[in-house]
């Protein structure tokens, strides 16, 4: 009891202390631009209601949730062909590095040409962003897979589809996560660059609307949601991880004990 | 039971050909204890991989039960030197010995009789819901048997099973493996660098010259079948037996065939 009380000073501690500091610097600003954090908290019940978060926060929500999944699926069956084959590997790296290079936002006008102003478009923006790290790193990880763990699984006769699953996505699934780790935070990026283009609600549209409307600290709000979300969402990765790669965690603890 | 006959072994790499094995012929018979003992870097673990279906043979032919091996086969199961790296990291010790059950498409109730079982005879009955990594390089190593044993194999392949674990842990499985092999008659083949060991645990030595392989010479350990660490290790005839294997090993460095004094 008294350590998770502990460890949840200092996890707060910092946050405390920013917000005391955001407070105090801005409490008698008189401009416009860097309204008083007492009013931006003030203005945030207004702006935020539930009516809002169910049209606004919703959409870009499910929005990143459909592009980053799609990201996901594709990232590892792609990564896992490529890492499995040598000469499919030889083939695609360069073009995998070159399309990696690209900054994803600059797509944005590219994909609405194609995929319209829809969901589709954001979607596919979000996709596209985030496949790269999900993709590079499941090539890795295929490729890593330990050769006597390889040939334990061959001579028991553990092939094709069970060797997929059990073995190869299994061992590669430390990297598979690194790479999903960078991509939350590529997709949360891209969730609201694809909102400020051509977009009739989300969280990244409302942001440009309060701005454009001279509403600061409505505006203001909106970025701490960004922030809140954004840390929500990590949280939540880190729960799913702990649960999913929980052997991955006990075998390096084990590793540093005796090496 | 298991014929190697005329086995050759070329590695092909960037412009570099390693005869690794030459021509090997040995016959390990039906419940025979078989060790294979070499100089280090004698291709053992090559031709190990050959017999067991892992490695094509350049030439010659390995035969399991009359029927010729092109791929790792069912009737096989190995044991391999790393077992910190053989077993999966990401599977409980049970599931690790289940795993290739489930891909022989036995049903559940037979596999949980088989875990049971191969477990209970290397002494973790009680370790099925731990991790690997959570156990000693012993106790990995003789879940890595278990799952061999639960996989019920026509022939045991061990590849240098014991050669990285501690000396007191090693006579422990030594002893479990000679034990393994009396109460359930399975073939095994052994392969060590270890002289003392593959006379304790042998019923035959298959002695191999230094690479590109042949067989250097083939002894019948004529110990009784009740070996134990203390007094097997010292009794004349064993003496004896590792002497001319050491004197054959001394031989096969040389490069010469059968040149040693008896």
């Amino acid at each position: 009891m008294r350590r998770l009380l502990l460890r949840l000073f200092f996890a707060l501690a910092l946050p405390a202390v920013l917000v005391a500091v955001w407070w105090a610097a801005s409490a008698g600003s008189t401009n416009v631009y860097w309204p008083p954090l007492r009013t931006i908290l003030g203005t945030f019940p207004d702006v935020w209601t539930a009516d809002r978060l169910r049209t606004d926060v919703g959409p870009s929500v499910l929005r990143l949730a459909a592009g980053y999944a799609t990201a996901a699926v594709v990232g590892v069956a792609l990564g896992t062909v490529i890492g499995s084959y040598r000469r499919v590997r030889a083939v695609c790296e360069p073009v995998l590095e070159f399309l990696r290079a690209v900054p994803p936002p600059v797509l944005v006008p590219v994909i609405m040409l194609f995929a319209g102003i829809g969901d589709t478009m954001k979607i596919a923006v979000i996709a596209s962003g985030c496949v790269w790290p999900v993709l590079l790193n499941t090539v890795e990880g295929v490729r890593a897979v330990d050769p006597v763990l390889a040939q334990t699984a061959r001579s028991y006769g553990i092939t094709g589809p069970a060797r997929l699953r059990e073995v190869v996505l299994r061992s590669a699934s430390p990297q598979i996560f690194a790479g999903l780790r960078q991509a939350l935070s590529i997709g949360i990026i891209l969730m609201v660059i694809s909102e400020m283009f051509a977009a009739s609600n989300g969280l990244g549209f409302t942001i440009v609307q309060f701005q454009r409307g001279f509403a600061i600290p409505d505006m203001w709000t909106g970025i701490l949601l960004l922030g809140l979300l954004g840390f929500l969402l990590s949280v939540l990765f880190r729960l799913v991880e702990r649960r999913v790669l929980g052997w991955y965690h006990g075998l390096r603890e084990a590793g540093r004990r005796s090496p | 039971m298991l014929d190697v006959h005329g086995l050759r072994k070329v590695y092909e790499g960037s412009g570099r050909r390693t005869e690794a094995v030459r021509d090997l012929t040995f016959s390990v018979e039906a419940g025979e204890l078989v060790c294979l003992v070499g100089p280090s870097g004698c291709g053992k673990t090559t031709l190990l991989k050959c017999v067991g279906g892992l490695l094509a043979p350049t030439a010659g032919e390995v035969r399991l039960a009359g029927r010729r091996v092109e791929g790792p086969p069912p009737g096989m199961a190995f044991v391999f030197q790393e077992y910190g790296r053989s077993l999966f990291p990401w599977m409980r010790v049970g599931q690790n010995v289940e795993l290739p059950l489930k891909q022989k498409k036995l049903g559940r109730e037979r596999r949980r009789e088989l875990v049971a079982d191969a477990l209970e005879s290397v002494g973790l009955a009680d370790a099925a819901g731990a991790y690997p990594w959570q156990l000693s390089g012993g106790m990995q190593q003789r879940v890595a048997i278990a799952r061999a044993l639960a996989y019920e194999p026509e022939v045991l392949l061990m590849d240098e099973p014991f050669a990285a674990v501690d000396a007191q842990t090693r006579a422990d499985l030594e002893d479990l493996v000679r034990r393994l092999w009396r109460e359930r008659g399975i073939t095994i083949l052994f392969v060590t660098h270890d002289i003392d060991e593959a006379v304790y645990l042998g019923e035959r030595v298959i002695v191999l010259s230094a690479s590109p392989t042949v067989v250097q010479e083939q002894l019948k350990v004529d110990l009784p079948a009740e070996r134990d660490q203390v007094h097997t290790r010292v009794s004349p005839r064993f003496a004896e037996l590792r002497t001319r294997v050491y004197e054959q090993i001394q031989a096969a460095k040389r490069g010469g065939a059968g040149k040693a004094v008896q």
